[in-house]
């Protein structure tokens, strides 16, 4: 049972405390008044989607995350004896928007939406909501989605950032990627590190923060973390990279160890496994990721659409445990998310 | 002698004729037959709410390949040293940014849609002034005014999404008059004037001579410069015209406006094959720009992966280019 140890780390990696008995390994949310994925993640007894069609617009796939969720999702509403209309807007918001209006007129039985920026597609979800078509969304917060499946980027942001101030000693410089504050999951992220900072104030985000970038994302941070090293070429006069996803600091690793800066440490979020096996090499920059479980998350929306099409309650909220991984657990927690 | 000269010149301009209509009435009758198709086989395809929701969206890179379509029209149609205006789309990006960045400061949508149409125009007058004044080849040209834009851009927006929302901006989106979303509306009410200004009005005409015949518009005492000049400003025009329905659309200013060039390249070299004549029209265009925005909202409802639209897009502009070519060479 894998799930079942991960699930188990992500308790005892986040949550700590023992209060919550076994039922509560499932969620985290259980402990802080939100509803647990209720059994997300057996699906035995997940009702059928026989005959029912389920549109799955995603932003883009060229991340191992936002593959990782949709494939999950298009295989579980097969699973679930469904059709799953599969759409990729390939990272461009002209075509994602198009995707949605498109999905009005198709009336499919529910629509779920994986990421986004949220300004761009809320008018188009509220649309969708006023045609009557059930709403479900990954990693998008939204008052007009039936059920928000995600990790919980509140604990993530915080949890990464603790750990950045504790392998700095609480002092030194960090710079910061903050190019994508508008994709909410990214702003929790942010705003999670501003609130850890507040109470050190000595590790200080360095000015002007970084614009990450997509498409080229490896390269373009490559190249500006490149620069950054060079304005500033003591040792010491930089301590830390962050952005809000991993990608970012693969290439903010490799532009350190090509500088021989070593003494940098990377952060980031999502947990691909090209950075996961870099935290794990003692020698690499990469010090912390927070590594989520995607295809869980994709798996665990379309549940919750069988579940609501079924007339059963469905949460607002379904919260799926990550892990925070580092040099010290990296080994474990590879085997754990099934990489390696 | 000369009598089977001039029959096997009549025989070949046949041939070209021959070979003209099959490739006109061709792509009609593939457009109707992917009509037929989709609404036989896909559910909701010919929904009036499907059907008009196509034309609206297909509104923002119709209303670019317009101006390119200008531009290609006074420049001439050979693509290496013709018109063509690769900066359209880092022009909408740009001025895409203005706009929001101006509604964020907080100014009006007054000040913001004057001050995007300046900014098209702007662009618009920088290409003008690299190709007619300094003489540099459209393509590099254009090319080099893009990268400016694309730059400026950068500087407004810091690659990040910036949102604008306002009452106006809001009724682009909303459905109008007769059900019809209004973006619909916009997009048929440019074509048909651009299309009686550009096929209907003497200077258009004189703008068709100067494309095809420059030396024998130059010599019939036409400002050919000034005619060429024109095009440009039009293009950076529709280029802000498009930005503001872009705005609107995604609710602000995205990033990543760049990828709208290839669709706007393909739409203005299909619209060729709409025409009678095989030459770039502001009609053929509007054809071409629905018949792609129905060929990725039929995939989208038979529920076929979207990536084999770009697939089908760029084996339709290989055959389009492919079948013109020949005919032209016959031509010469």
């Amino acid at each position: 049972m894998d799930r079942f140890k991960l699930l188990e780390l992500g308790r005892r990696g986040l949550l700590g405390g023992g209060a919550l008995a076994a039922a509560g390994l499932l969620g985290l949310g259980g402990g802080r008044g939100l509803v647990r994925p209720a059994a997300a993640a057996e699906g035995d007894d997940v009702p059928s989607l026989e005959g029912k069609t389920i549109a799955i617009s995603i932003v883009g796939t060229d991340h191992h995350w936002d593959l990782e969720a949709y494939k999950a999702q298009i295989a579980e509403v097969e699973r679930l004896g469904g059709t799953a209309v599969g759409l990729d807007a390939g990272r461009n918001d002209q075509k994602l928007v198009a995707q949605l209006q498109t999905v009005i007129g198709q009336k499919p039985d529910a629509v779920v939406q994986t990421l986004g920026t949220l300004s761009v597609i809320e008018p188009w979800l509220i649309r969708i909501k006023e045609a009557g078509i059930p709403l479900f969304t990954v990693d998008v917060p939204t008052p007009h989605s039936i059920n928000n499946t995600t990790s919980d980027n509140f604990m993530i942001g915080s949890s990464l950032a603790l750990q950045l101030v504790s392998d700095l000693g609480g002092k030194g410089n960090v710079v910061v990627f903050n190019g994508f504050y508008g994709v909410p999951v990214c702003a929790i992220r942010y705003d999670q590190l501003k609130a850890v900072l507040k109470y050190f104030p000595d590790v200080k985000i360095l000015e002007p923060e970084l614009r990450d970038v997509i498409p080229n994302t490896v390269q373009d941070a490559y190249t500006q973390i490149t620069a950054v090293l060079n304005k500033y070429p003591e040792k010491g006069s930089v301590n830390a990279v962050w952005s809000a996803w991993d990608v970012p600091q693969l290439g903010a690793t490799q532009a350190i160890a090509a500088a021989g800066r070593n003494e940098v440490r990377t952060y980031g979020v999502d947990g691909s496994p090209e950075v996961v096996e870099l935290v794990k090499d003692p020698d690499s920059p990469a010090a912390a990721v927070a590594a989520q479980q995607p295809a869980a998350i994709g798996k665990a929306s379309i549940q919750n659409i069988a579940r609501h099409l079924a007339g059963q309650p469905v949460p607002s909220f379904t919260f799926l445990p990550s892990i925070l991984v580092t040099k010290a657990n990296a080994a474990e927690a590879q085997k754990q998310l099934g990489q390696g | 002698m000369s009598m089977v000269v001039e029959q096997a010149g009549g025989e070949r301009a046949d041939l070209r004729r021959l070979g003209t209509l099959a490739l006109r009435a061709g792509s009609l009758l593939a457009f109707v037959a992917v009509l037929v198709f989709f609404s036989a086989t896909a559910p909701f395809f010919l929904s009036f709410f499907n059907f008009t929701n196509v034309i609206a969206q297909s509104a923002i890179l119709a209303i670019l390949a317009f101006g390119m379509t200008v531009v290609i029209i006074g420049g001439g149609g050979n693509v290496v040293t013709g018109g063509i205006d690769l900066s359209v789309a880092a022009n909408l990006g740009l001025c895409a940014a203005v706009y929001a960045s101006l509604i964020q400061a907080g100014q009006g949508d007054a000040v913001a849609i004057l001050a995007t149409l300046l900014t098209g125009l702007t662009v618009g007058a920088t290409n003008a002034f690299a190709v007619v004044a300094v003489g540099i080849l459209p393509l590099l040209a254009t090319l080099a005014v893009m990268n400016v834009a694309a730059g400026l851009e950068l500087v407004l927006t810091e690659n990040t999404v910036l949102s604008a929302s306002t009452p106006f901006l809001m009724a682009i989106n909303n459905i109008g008059p007769l059900g019809v979303p209004n973006l619909a509306w916009i997009l048929l009410v440019v074509a048909v004037a651009l299309i009686l200004l550009v096929q209907f009005t003497p200077m258009g005409l004189r703008l068709q001579a100067v494309g095809e015949h420059r030396e024998a518009a130059r010599a019939a005492g036409l400002p050919v410069a000034r005619y060429v000049a024109a095009t440009y400003l039009v293009s950076g025009l529709f280029a802000a015209l498009g930005a503001i329905l872009s705005v609107a659309y995604l609710s602000g200013s995205s990033t990543g406006s760049a990828e709208l060039l290839l669709g706007v390249v393909v739409t203005a070299l299909l619209g060729v094959v709409f025409s009678r004549r095989l030459v770039p029209t502001v009609g053929g265009t509007l054809l071409a720009a629905l018949f792609i925005g129905f060929l990725g909202n039929g995939f989208q409802l038979l529920n076929i992966s979207s990536y084999w639209v770009s697939g089908v897009q760029g084996a339709l502009i290989l055959l389009v280019v492919a079948a013109t070519s020949v005919l032209r060479r016959k031509e010469s």
